[in-house]
């Protein structure tokens, strides 16, 4: 008995059952390019409905078991008209689900997650899964035309659509380099950029944990004004001011508003791309827990 | 347009990597960062093999057309390899008995009456009869025999012909009735590029006498290797030996190469690259796994030596020696040849349960050193793959288990030779000759179905070249105590292996792992 669950063992982690099959790297196979995975169905009333319940019913009381989520800023999104794509950092499966979570729930009923196709989308359980319980359409990663047509389709219908412009969950905790695709969404569709800064979520759950740590970590979501494309502005231009909307957000979440305005001016504002450092020092300083910079002390220093 | 072969860089993504471990086998996940040599996809096959014998024997290369070469009242030999070729065995029908129908078709028509046909099984155990009518197909042996098809004799005093010394002093000696026939024709199954040329009359239908020349220590050490005959020693001497034949007789040469689809069916998986196992694929390799670690070892042989593999035939060739052998050698290179860069510090290779001397029998102790040190180390051209001094682990139980029909004097050498030494050179120098000369020996290998007397010693030479190459040589998974006795260490798992092989390589060796079947020769930059 013990050799037959040994075996299967084997197997199964071996050959990766349930996920999608990789090559080695040296190995090109044109073969195992993103199959494509119909999601319509995930935005009929019927399965609307079963969101809204799983959302409320499961996906909430679980996230709010395992963090403390605290939301600031929505009260800005009441000046704004749908569609809009919303962009945050990622550095965590946490990401979409408590972001999605955070929205006031018109807004929540409205919003579909771009999700990684090759990731999420690799076998038909988690793309059934995904696609009902965050609303997610697949994005191609490797940057083809295919990869932002989904999305388009999306915003031509009406949807809000919220993406990670990063394209992958950050290795250390801080933010990365942003791809063209959300920027050149919101060109082409002339929508806004409403950006969303996350901490907290890479001290919960970070790259390689399956289940959040414990102790009910704080997360922080932080709504920023929006920012829309200029006329004929090019999608790296724009994908730069993204950038920096967004750093200046998480540079207000760890500060104040007023602090992260005046630094900004001064043209002090720490990178949000992290310490130029090793790679564990970077680590160890994303890993800091988070803070509430007004929160005040039973017994101050 | 098959693909070629490749070399595989491991990394988090790959899957563990199918290995033969004997009668079974076993998947192992290699470190990050190993090499795995993968063979070429097997080369399409030839769609009217018949058309392509007939064409082969109409338009010979270097030769008249077969049928200007048979005339009546002649004596006509047929020789053919033995059960050695191919591993596994082809599935019915065998390439040699439809070339040799053909053959005969001609003979027939020309009016020869004196055919004879050989089993060309030099020093090796003779074909039983129905293995014999297995390779020649029906009609071949039921029209000859047991009379006039028969296995060559190595030690029938009275039907053999010493046909002169070449330069260098090499008896050759061979079968009688062949070196006074008016026509030998040879039909080979090229597997690999050591078989095939000169060797194949010159070895096949030669006696001790002319087969100690180039079987022993020396020539072994100077063939590297003795799969590329170029840098071969022993393929030099065969070719000395092949012009003495070809003064005495007219041998007309006909070869015959195979794809490397080894595996068909339910044990395909054993022929693809893990990343393209498929579930079934997965679940053939779980049965088979399962069934064979539960069954005992005798249904287990008996079932893996059932399998017959489903080749195609690539290509057929008839004439001159020399110029036959040149175009099947790159037949026989287009199928395997894979380019590898640089050496390893450690080589990686699964033994199977078959060699060229256990079909139908037990891989025993010394053949599992002869298929690892001597065939899978050789399986190179250039450079060996692994660097002077370093490691080989291989995968086989080495069972102390012997078949005392087929291998009685690997007993024999086994517990009186290297319970002495295991020293090649003082073995050749101290034992060869009184177990090549035993009587006992002599008539269980004419009258039984027993290897020469010698055959055990050749096994052992054959891996001189690697046990002077290698500082160290592990067997996972082997018995401790036989592998003790053959000189080198086992381990119980890879991981270990690679622990005890840090003492020669370092702690970050560079590893190479052989992925087979099927088979490949690695050309080594």
């Amino acid at each position: 008995m013990g050799s037959l669950v040994k075996d299967l063992r084997v197997l199964q982690r071996g050959f990766r059952w349930g996920r999608r099959p990789l090559a080695p790297r040296n190995v090109a196979l044109p073969d195992l390019a993103p199959r494509d995975f119909p999601t319509a169905w995930a935005r009929t009333p019927a399965a609307r409905a079963a969101r809204a319940a799983i959302q409320s019913g499961v996906m909430k009381p679980l996230i709010g078991s395992q963090t403390r989520p605290s939301v600031y800023g929505a009260h800005l999104l009441k000046t704004l008209t749908p569609p809009v794509i919303f962009y945050a950092n990622h550095s965590s499966h946490l990401d979409a689900p408590t972001l999605l979570l955070s929205l006031p729930p018109w807004w929540r009923e409205r919003t579909a997650v771009g999700a990684a196709a090759d990731y999420f989308f690799d076998v038909w359980w988690r793309a059934a899964a995904t696609a009902l319980v965050i609303n997610a359409f697949p994005v191609e990663r490797a940057g083809s035309r295919r990869s932002t047509r989904a999305a388009k389709q999306m915003i031509e219908g009406g949807w809000n659509v919220l993406v990670f412009p990063e394209g992958t969950r950050s290795k250390d905790g801080w933010l990365g380099e942003f791809r063209m695709g959300a920027a050149r969404l919101c060109i082409e569709n002339r929508v806004p950029a409403v950006p969303i800064a996350l901490r907290g979520t890479y001290q919960s759950m970070p790259r390689g944990r399956g289940w959040p740590a414990p102790g009910r970590k704080p997360v922080r979501v932080r709504f920023g004004e929006p920012v829309s494309p200029a006329e004929g502005e090019l999608a790296p231009d724009f994908a730069t001011r993204m950038r920096g909307a967004l750093e200046l957000l998480l540079e207000e979440d760890r500060t104040t508003w007023y602090e992260a305005m005046k630094r900004d001016a001064r043209g002090e504002r720490a990178s949000a791309g992290g310490p130029q450092a090793a790679r564990w020092r970077r680590i160890w300083e994303a890993g800091e827990p988070v803070a509430d910079p007004l929160a005040r002390r039973a017994w101050p220093r | 347009m098959s693909r070629p072969g490749f070399v595989l860089e491991v990394d988090e993504r790959t899957p563990p990597i199918l290995f033969h471990h004997g009668e079974s086998f076993r998947l192992e996940r290699l470190p990050h960062g190993s090499r795995v040599i993968y063979a070429p996809d097997p080369l399409p096959g030839i769609a009217d093999v018949d058309a392509a014998i007939e064409d082969a024997l109409a338009n010979p290369m270097g030769m008249e057309p077969l049928p200007a070469l048979l005339k009546p009242g002649m004596r006509l030999t047929i020789a053919f390899d033995d059960i050695s070729l191919p591993l596994p065995q082809m599935r019915t029908p065998d390439i040699r008995g439809r070339v040799i129908e053909h053959v005969l078709r001609h003979a027939a028509r020309a009016g020869v009456d004196d055919v004879r046909l050989y089993v060309a099984n030099s020093l090796h155990r003779r074909m039983t009869g129905a293995e014999i009518k297995r390779a020649v197909g029906e009609r071949v042996f039921r029209s000859f025999w047991p009379d006039a098809l028969r296995n060559h004799d190595a030690e029938d005093r009275d039907n053999l012909a010493h046909l002169g010394k070449t330069e260098h002093g090499e008896d050759v000696e061979i079968n009688k009735h062949a070196a006074e026939s008016d026509l030998i024709v040879y039909v080979n199954i090229n597997l690999v590029s050591m078989d095939g040329g000169h060797k194949s009359v010159a070895v096949g239908l030669g006696s001790y006498r002319s087969v100690r020349p180039h079987h022993n220590v020396e020539t072994m050490m100077q063939s590297t290797s003795y799969m590329d005959p170029r840098h071969s020693a022993l393929h030099h001497s065969c070719e000395r030996m092949g012009r003495i034949v070809e003064k005495a007789v007219k041998v007309f040469h006909i070869e015959t190469t195979l794809n490397n689809r080894a595996f068909g069916g339910s044990s395909e998986f054993l022929q693809k690259r893990e990343w393209e196992w498929s579930l079934k694929d997965q679940a053939a390799f779980f049965a088979a796994k399962r069934a064979n670690d539960r069954a005992p070892v005798k249904t287990r042989r008996a079932m893996f030596h059932k399998i017959a593999a489903p080749y195609s035939v690539t290509g057929i060739a008839a004439g001159d020696v020399d110029q036959v052998h040149a175009a099947t050698l790159e037949r026989v290179h287009r199928q395997q040849l894979v380019e590898v860069d640089g050496q390893a510090d450690v080589l990686i290779a699964g033994l199977p349960y078959i060699g060229p001397y256990n079909v139908n029998s037990i891989m025993n102790p010394i053949l599992a050193v002869c298929e690892g040190l001597g065939y899978f180390f050789n399986m190179y051209r250039g450079k060996p793959l692994v660097r002077q001094g370093g490691a080989m682990i291989m995968f086989h139980p080495v069972r102390n288990e012997f078949h005392s029909l087929h291998h009685p004097s690997y007993i024999d050498f086994f517990e009186q030779v290297l319970s002495v030494t295991t020293d090649p050179e003082t073995i050749q120098a101290k034992f060869e000759q009184q177990f090549a000369e035993d009587e006992w020996y002599r008539h269980l290998y004419r009258t039984s179905y027993a290897y020469h007397g010698v055959h055990p010693f050749y096994m052992w030479y054959w891996a001189s070249h690697a046990m002077s190459h290698l500082g160290d040589v592990i067997y996972v998974g082997g018995d401790r105590s036989t592998v003790a006795r053959l000189g080198f260490r086992s381990a119980s798992t890879l991981a270990d292996a690679l622990d005890m092989a840090s003492e020669t390589t370092g702690r970050s060796p560079r590893i190479t792992a052989m992925r087979t079947p099927p088979l490949w020769l690695a050309d080594v930059r």
